[in-house]
């Protein structure tokens, strides 16, 4: 290694002090996430008609490296479908204690049902509130349970710390 | 023979299937359509193999290849089926060659042209023989780009199965089924071609077998109603053990999933049940399940049942037995406790220093017949049968081992690979050996259509029909009325019986309840040379009378304790839905039930203690044979409920003592040490039990039922005493039956499906009745449990009440 080498390290370390600093002010400030940033599960609806994309198959259990998903079926109700075909999941259940966030779950789903959103923020205090159900990840829900708490105890919408170019597997949720 | 597959020799017994050879090899060949025990019909063509074999010239040489001077192989001009082909000496069977393996390609191709691809929805994904033949043999592309067949999705074939049909690949194994091993006809194809479907003509499927054509099926066509949609095959515990459904040692799979038993399987028991349960054993296990369970001890304070712990619960009662004289302490155990729990109920009587120990329900006749009994590998292969019962209902898979015997066929050899995947010995539609089989009862029995001959005597008059058998068997003259068919059948059958070499009586439990008629038919089993079969009413009666589980003196007999004992200790049993037996048992000094329901007894208990049903323990049962078989423990959640070993160890520990059977392991010791059985090493396909019984206690009769009344107390598939828990077998089952006459019914303006109240021997019994021509006229059926053993009990049909009038059907 030549002293120029040592010059040259030298000099990037010298340029960076003239940059604009990363720094966000989270959460005062949003952070920017990228498109395919893994986050909170999301559990999607056919568009059209508005029944649960998940059969319940459990194939998204099978493939989690964590063992962080339980999944019960049942049979759904000719008249009153909750999703389409013959079963639906009638519990749905993510440790997001246990998750890695490896979106393997996503990759195994023949549906399409689970994907993984943007939500990062999911720090709470008690063990049962991190046992993430169907009413916490169904398309439409926003935020972490804590959020979702404080938020219905202020009377204020959900405010999320950060912001996301769409991505085109959550079929248009947004934040 | 000398065969060769894929290069490698084997020697195997003549009409061994080439399908067999190929597996023996350790080659492989997909199949859907053969199955073990069933005959081979090459319908799904998925076994094809080049198959070629050496010939002989005229002069008997052998034709010689030319080149090497070897016998020349000459191919089959086509790929063979394996499993209808036969081996032949020489035979060459090439399972590895592109053109097989086109040939596999294309079948599945085929096959799948019209299958659902709803594998992720489908209870049998993961488990699916055609998922994984498509997955190992399938080329994964289809070119079959039009629209599928459509057809029924759901339809019930019956209360406890659910048939896709679009799922149907047509390999006939449910329809061959029903014919070739239990016998009923009531499946079969409809339409032709691709339209081609299952269905019945019947209402429902009636049989007492229907369940294991959901185990047959290769495909997610035919399913368990019970299990569907409950859990995916991996994520499934399975817990391979022994039912404890009733006395035959069935093998069977506990499939449980978070601390739930969703479903049950048959096990592989060659020498037993084979491959196949009844519906009872596969679908009446929900009740271990059911919301009631008694799930932490309970201790009566000022009146009222509170829950506690187990220490506190024992050590309530190690004080209260203090007060008492330990002579006057009964210990009761039901007949399905498994070998170590029949030792702890032992160690526990011989700690108080009582005489008053037994199991119940225990037949005054015993099922351990004095010089040794049937084996099932006997009775499939017996040469002629008398059925004193109703077998099928009774021990069902006896009813399955009689049919065996029917259709002529020896037990197959195993082969490493297990059963024969194609016995070409086996055929559709097989002439059955009617006329070896005699079945007599009081009531038409299912078995009597299959019977060659079939006699009715009189109820209750089974010691004077064996007397009437053995007066023909030693040239006397026989009671014609007893007998209850016509003399020339009578003689027929005892000549078949005194002729065949291997002669096999099977005694059920009418005959079983009455010692004079079992020492009639054991005298009639010796003059005829024949080999008695008793029927145990539970799954253990064999081995808890092995062990000696038994009172000292007939007076202290499972009857008399309950009227004469100060304090009692029951496990499992409920004597108190005698109301009048309720009223004895609520002056009693101390009653402590071991029970997993709040039961009838339990609610006048002092303590109860939460106890394991048959799926929760560890241990060791002797099935009717004598054949010492595993018991498991599945994963269930039931609270803090224990077997007897564990209830007997608790006990020990609150008195300050470590008795014998206080474990599982310390029950084994002492097995070993006075029996000289080491079931620790016991071999999955379980061992004989010894001759030698268990020593000191005195095995006496129990007290003789009276046996006169109006009503006949008959054994059940399903488990009567739990059927109201088990809510798809009560909805199948439509609950507990009153058989009447018709006329009899009429008289007393009773229709089908009514429910009504009847007191039968005191106990008020809920039932439904179903008139019915297999019930003679002037006597009612009601079922039996295990406090309310078979045989004649007495009615009173005047004071039949109503509750619930059955719609009448237009």
């Amino acid at each position: 290694m030549s002293v120029l080498d040592i010059a040259k390290g030298m000099g990037v370390t010298l340029g960076h002090l003239f940059k604009k600093p990363m720094t966000v002010q989270y959460p005062e400030q949003k952070a920017p996430v990228q498109a395919r940033f893994r986050g909170r599960h999301h559990l999607l609806r056919h568009p059209d008609t508005g029944l649960e994309k998940c059969i319940g198959c459990s194939l998204c259990a099978a493939a989690c490296p964590a063992y962080a998903i339980y999944v019960e079926a049942a049979e759904n109700d000719p008249a009153n479908p909750t999703s389409a075909g013959e079963r639906y999941a009638s519990i749905y259940e993510i440790n997001m204690l246990r998750c890695i966030f490896c979106g393997m779950c996503e990759e195994a789903c023949p549906t399409g049902a689970v994907v993984l959103g943007h939500e990062f923020e999911l720090a709470d205090f008690r063990y049962q509130d991190f046992v993430y159900g169907k009413e916490d990840m169904l398309v439409g829900v926003k935020g972490a349970k804590w959020q979702r708490r404080e938020a219905a105890a202020k009377g204020k919408d959900v405010e999320l710390g950060f912001t996301a170019p769409p991505r085109p597997e959550l079929e248009g949720v947004g934040y | 023979m000398k065969v060769v597959v894929d290069g490698v020799t084997l020697d195997l017994p003549p009409g061994t299937s080439a399908i067999d050879a190929v597996f023996a090899a350790g080659s492989d060949v997909p199949y859907f359509c053969s199955q073990p025990y069933m005959s081979p019909i090459g319908a799904c063509r998925m076994c094809l193999a080049k198959v070629g074999a050496p010939r002989k010239d005229r002069d008997g040489s052998w034709v010689l290849d030319e080149e090497t001077g070897e016998p020349k192989i000459f191919w089959f001009p086509n790929l063979m089926a394996t499993c209808t082909t036969a081996v032949m000496d020489g035979m060459v069977v090439d399972t590895r060659s592109e053109q097989v393996k086109a040939a596999q390609h294309g079948m599945v191709e085929f096959t799948l042209i019209n299958h659902p691809l709803d594998c992720p929805v489908c209870d049998k994904g993961g488990a699916c023989e055609l998922q994984d033949r498509a997955y190992e043999y399938g080329e994964g592309l289809s070119r079959f780009v039009f629209d599928k067949r459509h057809q029924e999705k759901h339809h019930a074939l019956s209360d406890l199965i659910t048939l896709d049909r679009e799922r149907c690949i047509h390999c006939k194994r449910c329809v061959r089924y029903f014919e070739e091993v239990p016998g009923d006809e009531v499946l079969d194809f409809i339409e032709r071609g691709g339209h081609t479907y299952i269905g019945t003509l019947e209402e429902g499927l009636p049989s007492n077998f229907t369940g294991n054509i959901t185990d047959i099926c290769p495909v997610g066509a035919l399913l368990d109603t019970t299990s569907r949609f409950r859990g995916r095959n991996w994520e499934y515990h399975h817990t391979e053990t022994t039912s404890l459904d009733d006395a035959s040692g069935s093998a069977i799979v506990v499939d449980g999933r978070t601390g739930r038993i969703e479903r049950i399987k048959a096990g592989h028991q060659p020498e037993i049940n084979k491959t196949w349960i009844d519906d009872g054993t596969r679908f009446g296990h929900e009740y271990a399940d059911a919301p009631d369970r008694v799930r932490r001890p309970l201790v009566r304070h000022n009146g009222r049942l509170v829950e506690t712990d187990w220490d506190d619960a024992l050590g309530y009662v190690a004080a209260r037995l203090r007060e008492l004289n330990g002579r006057d302490v009964g210990v009761a155990i039901r007949a399905d406790a498994t070998l170590e729990e029949g030792v702890a109920a032992r160690a526990l009587a011989d700690h108080l220093g009582s005489g008053q120990l037994d199991h119940a329900p225990r037949p005054a006749g015993g099922v351990i017949a004095p010089g040794g009994q049937a084996r099932l590998q006997e009775l499939a292969v017996a040469g002629a049968i008398l059925v004193v019962g109703d077998v099928t209902e009774e021990v069902p898979i006896v009813d399955l081992r009689i049919k065996d015997a029917l259709r002529g066929v020896t037990p197959p050899a195993l082969f490493d690979h297990g059963a024969p995947i194609a016995d070409l010995r086996l055929k559709e539609r097989a002439p059955r050996r009617a006329e070896i089989l005699t079945v007599a009862a009081p009531v038409r029995v299912d078995l009597m259509r299959h019977a060659g001959r079939s006699a009715r005597y009189p109820a209750g008059g089974e010691h004077a029909f064996f007397r009437a058998l053995t007066a023909l068997a030693e040239g006397g003259t026989p009671d014609a009325e007893a007998l209850g068919m016509p003399l020339e059948a009578a003689t027929a059958a005892v000549a078949g019986l005194t002729k065949a070499e291997t002669a096999v009586v099977v005694l059920g439990g009418w005959v079983l309840a009455s010692l004079q008629a079992t020492e009639a038919a054991l005298h009639f089993c010796r003059a005829v040379g024949a080999k008695p079969m008793p029927l145990g009413p539970m799954a253990n009666s064999y081995g808890l009378e092995l062990v000696g589980v038994a009172p000292s003196h007939a007076r202290y007999a499972y009857g008399g304790m309950l009227a004469g004992a100060k304090a009692l200790i029951l496990s499992q049993l409920d004597p108190a839905i005698d109301p009048a037996m309720a009223e004895r048992l609520g002056q009693l000094e101390l009653l402590v039930v071991h029970a997993s329901f709040l039961t009838a007894t339990a609610k006048l208990a002092d303590v109860v203690l939460p106890a394991a049903t048959g799926y929760e323990k560890d241990g060791t049962v002797v099935n009717l044979e004598g054949r010492m078989l595993p018991v498991r423990a599945a994963p269930v959640d039931a609270g803090e409920a224990r077997d007897l070993t564990g209830l007997v160890k608790a006990f020990g520990e609150a008195a300050g003592q470590r008795l014998e059977g206080r474990s599982v392991k310390s029950a084994r010791r002492w097995l070993k040490k006075s029996l000289g059985v080491d079931l620790d090493a016991l071999p999955g396909l379980g061992a004989w039990a010894p001759a030698k019984r268990g020593p000191a206690r005195v095995a006496v009769a129990a007290h003789e039922a009276p046996a006169h009344g109006g009503a006949l107390r008959v054994p059940t598939m399903v488990r009567a005493e739990v059927l109201d828990r088990n809510p798809h077998l009560l909805a199948a089952t439509g609950g507990l039956a009153l058989g009447l006459h018709p006329d009899d019914a009429a008289e007393l303006k009773l229709r089908a499906g009514d429910e009504v109240t009847v007191p039968v021997a005191g106990v008020p019994r809920r039932l439904v009745v179903r008139p019915s021509e297999a019930v003679p006229a002037g006597l009612a059926t009601v079922p039996a449990t295990p406090d309310e053993p078979v045989g004649l009990v007495p009615i009173d049909l005047k004071q039949i009440a109503l509750e619930r009038r059955a719609l009448e059907v237009a």
